[in-house]
């Protein structure tokens, strides 16, 4: 056997910036999570536990199975109003939220703007509407307007206006910018342009956007009654008030199952668009 | 009677660029002007002066007696209806129906709300298929403009064009992304309708045997000056060589392959 | 001009763009006409009504919100704190789970559609869950505070994470499975060195993307008694204390701002 090279072929470490750079992310990373676990006295024990007294929880909230029907059924027709109303409160929100958003998206992408000035507002806004949760603006107009359904329908109008907003100038901006100059060219005005050369390029997106921003304010608006601004929120509040479990339990089910029926609908809506 | 004048047109972009250094052109009505240059030469530049796209950072350019680049707003809107323009990607509204593409050239003609509500009157809708049909298209008026091919397509552009009843026509490099056969039915088409309408047409060629074939002046540019002014029988190929700046590559700057 | 001014014939629309047109009217007229139905039968508050709550509300509620009170921000941003501390274990918990989970629903791992069908299905009903209904039923089983709402994110992050997470193994290029595979390698090797490596930086950028939802549940979720911010914030709404509540909307604004910017940064650099 010949014998091996004595001069052995260095072997090259990896880049020290690279191991340094995932290092420290890892550090981190590390660090928040365990600074986490302190300030929010959690910890995994509570985890099991949670979870046994979930289970626990959870068999209170179905009567026995003989009466499940006569429970439920009788329970049953008094939900209709209350469902009712939610989907009442999620549609006027899509709807408002829709008309408002509109020019808010054309104020504030970069391709159809009117001026730096009004863009920055308009992008300023819209942040605004966005960060705050579509139930935190709830429990906010709940009390300076009436409780009900009106502060509900505002607050998930408000929400939808920074959802839609947002989806819809960064579709906006990334159109084709050809037929926007073509129609500058010919002497049309802004509007115009507008109409003709950024609508059809983004109405089939912008269409699938408003279905998902229902989809969103159906699942808001069932629990937004929680806070006071109506819907089938209020019901299961008021039930969890006095107790009344098996009425919980039931909430619990139709919520589960409405929101699960919009979400199919509004996915099969989508798909067939694009 | 000059109809485009350009007085001492010079373009500095932000980054510095000089794409243009000082441009004095006068073009009489009716004319049809092909400008050639390599590409950088300031010939997109030059042609977007006229309708002021690009707005000359000194000088002035001149269409039928109005001041274009000291145009603002409602006047300039005014100006640029009637200058029609066609674009080497056509800039077409692919999801719209051709139909509505040739429409919106009459936008800037209409009043506004018209525009905005789709409410054009019926001459106007008449003469939209009118303009399809000069171009040779007219069955396609109600079909999307992404089914079509690239020279129906480019056709279409041109049929938008006309429906602004214009006086001026700019193409920017019409026929670069279509096949040459295409190309040279483009360019007849274009010609024949400048020359029926009596525009005055500005077209931006690269191609050097197309530019003989169809100007009745060829204006050569490069870097930002012209170089060349003179009939297609004036411009030799030696004349090309000095537009250029180098030997002609008989596969590339004639007709291309 | 020198074309004779002959009237051009206008040819007929023809019928899909009819049929088109009508569909795309009927359907605006539709919505608006739902929306009267849907505005006439809800349970809406004379105008007086509304009028007389907003004079009421409106002048200490100005006077709060320009003047948001800076005594209450330290408050404010310990809780907001703890909202966040919140949201990166519900965010964790759930990433962490939902990648074993992910891979029981993924149809290029299990053989098939018809293999991924309940691990699907059981992405799906944790996802169509509503959050905040599974931080009430944790907040009832096992009583207030931070624990419920963690839990509750975790979950529902599950659903969430799970689903893209198993979208992003189908998606991944099989040549290097199959390089494995023909290598000599078992299914724990493919796994470590075909699968992982080219599904992490998606996973993460997910994961951050999923943060920033959280955060903005997890202030939510102090409103019904889960942790977090939600807690002093739903009082003070009760006693319309406005000055202080500005403040927290100020804090709470900023840090989603902050936080999203921060994440959208990252996520940039990652894929």
């Amino acid at each position: 056997m010949a014998p091996e090279a004595t001069t052995a072929v260095a072997v090259p470490r990896p880049p020290l910036v690279g191991r340094l750079r995932s290092l420290l992310t890892l550090g981190i990373v590390a660090a928040v999570v365990v600074v986490s676990f302190r300030q929010t006295d959690f910890d995994l024990l509570a985890l099991f536990t949670g979870a046994a007294d979930f289970w626990k929880f959870f068999g209170r909230l179905v009567p026995p199975l003989s009466e499940v029907g006569t429970d439920w059924g009788k329970y049953l027709p008094q939900l209709a109003k209350p469902l009712i109303e939610t989907l009442q409160i999620a549609y006027v929100g899509t709807f408002f939220g829709t008309l408002l958003a509109m020019p808010l998206i054309f104020l504030a992408s970069a391709t159809t703007a009117l001026d730096p000035v009004s863009m920055w507002v308009a992008r300023v806004l819209l942040t605004i509407l966005r960060s705050i949760p579509d139930l935190l603006w709830a429990a906010i107009l709940v009390p300076i307007l009436v409780v009900g359904p009106l502060p509900g329908a505002v607050a998930l109008s408000l929400f939808s206006i920074g959802v839609l907003a947002k989806l819809g100038s960064e579709t906006v901006e990334a159109i084709d910018p050809g037929p926007v100059e073509a129609l500058r060219a010919a002497g049309a005005g802004r509007l115009a342009t507008i109409i003709y050369a950024v609508v059809p390029q983004v109405a089939a997106t912008m269409v699938s956007y408003i279905l998902y921003v229902f989809e969103i304010n159906v699942r808001a608006s069932v629990i937004i009654g929680y806070v006071g601004a109506g819907g089938i929120g209020f019901t299961l509040q008021n039930r969890l008030n006095f107790f009344d479990y098996t009425g919980v339990g039931l909430i619990i089910v139709v919520i589960f199952a409405v929101v699960l029926v919009i979400d199919g609908l509004s996915v099969w809506a989508r798909s067939r668009l694009i | 009677m000059s109809h485009i004048e350009f007085r001492e047109v010079e373009v500095t972009y932000k980054t510095g660029l000089r794409a243009l250094k000082g441009v004095n052109l006068t073009i009489p009505r009716g004319q049809f002007l092909v400008v050639v240059g390599l590409s950088g030469a300031g010939k997109s530049t030059l042609i977007r002066t006229v309708n002021n796209l690009v707005v000359p950072s000194k000088g002035s350019v001149h269409v039928g007696g109005v001041d274009v680049t000291a145009a603002r707003g409602r006047q300039l809107r005014q100006a640029r209806s009637d200058i029609g323009m066609i674009f080497q990607t056509f800039n077409l509204v692919k999801r719209s129906s051709v139909l509505r593409n040739v429409l919106s050239g009459r936008l800037g003609d209409v009043p506004g709300w018209r525009g905005v509500l789709g409410a054009f009157p019926r001459e106007d809708v008449a003469y939209a298929h009118e303009c399809l049909a000069r171009v040779g298209i007219p069955e396609k008026a109600f079909v999307r403009a992404d089914a079509l091919s690239g020279g129906q397509q480019q056709r279409v552009g041109i049929a938008r064009a006309l429906a602004q009843k214009p006086s001026v026509m700019l193409a920017d490099e019409p026929v670069a992304s279509l096949d040459p056969p295409t190309s040279h039915a483009v360019m007849s088409d274009l010609k024949r309708i400048a020359r029926e309408d009596g525009i005055t047409t500005i077209v931006n060629l690269h191609f050097i045997d197309m530019a003989r074939e169809y100007a009745d002046r060829i204006i050569g540019m490069r870097d930002g000056l012209v170089v060349f002014d003179g009939t297609p029988e004036e411009a030799t190929d030696k004349a090309f060589e000095e537009i250029y700046g180098r030997p002609i590559d008989r596969e590339k700057d004639l007709r291309g392959a | 001009m020198s074309r004779a001014a002959t009237a051009y014939q206008v040819p007929p629309t023809p019928p899909h763009v009819r049929r088109g047109r009508v569909l795309a009217i009927s359907l605006a007229v539709l919505s608006v006409v739902l929306l009267v139905v849907v505005l006439a039968t809800m349970d809406l508050p004379t105008w007086q009504r509304v009028k007389a709550g907003l004079d009421r509300t409106m002048p200490p509620l100005w006077r709060g919100f320009t003047n948001p009170d800076p005594e209450v921000f330290p408050l404010a941003f310990r809780s907001m704190l703890q909202t966040l501390f919140m949201a990166v274990l519900g965010t964790l918990l759930g990433g962490l789970l939902a990648f074993g989970l992910s891979f029981l629903a993924a149809r290029n791992l299990l053989g098939g559609t018809l293999q991924a069908g309940p691990g699907k299905a059981l992405l799906v009903a944790i996802r169509t869950f509503p959050e905040i209904l599974l931080a009430i039923i944790f907040v009832a089983a096992a009583g207030p505070g931070p624990t419920a709402g963690i839990m509750a994110m975790g979950i529902h992050s599950i659903g969430f994470l799970g689903k893209i997470f198993s979208d992003v193994i189908e998606g991944i290029d099989q040549g290097p499975m199959e390089a494995i595979r023909a290598s000599g390698g078992n299914g724990l090797h493919v796994f470590l060195y075909a699968v992982v490596p080219q599904v992490l930086p998606e996973f993460a950028s997910n994961v951050l993307y999923r943060f920033e939802i959280n955060l903005r549940a997890a202030t939510i979720l102090g409103l019904v008694g889960a942790g977090g911010i939600g807690g002093p914030l739903i009082q003070r709404l009760q006693f319309r204390r406005w000055d202080e509540i500005s403040m927290f909307l100020i804090v709470i604004v900023g840090f989603i701002v902050v936080v999203d910017f921060l994440s959208s940064t990252i996520r940039r650099r990652l894929v």
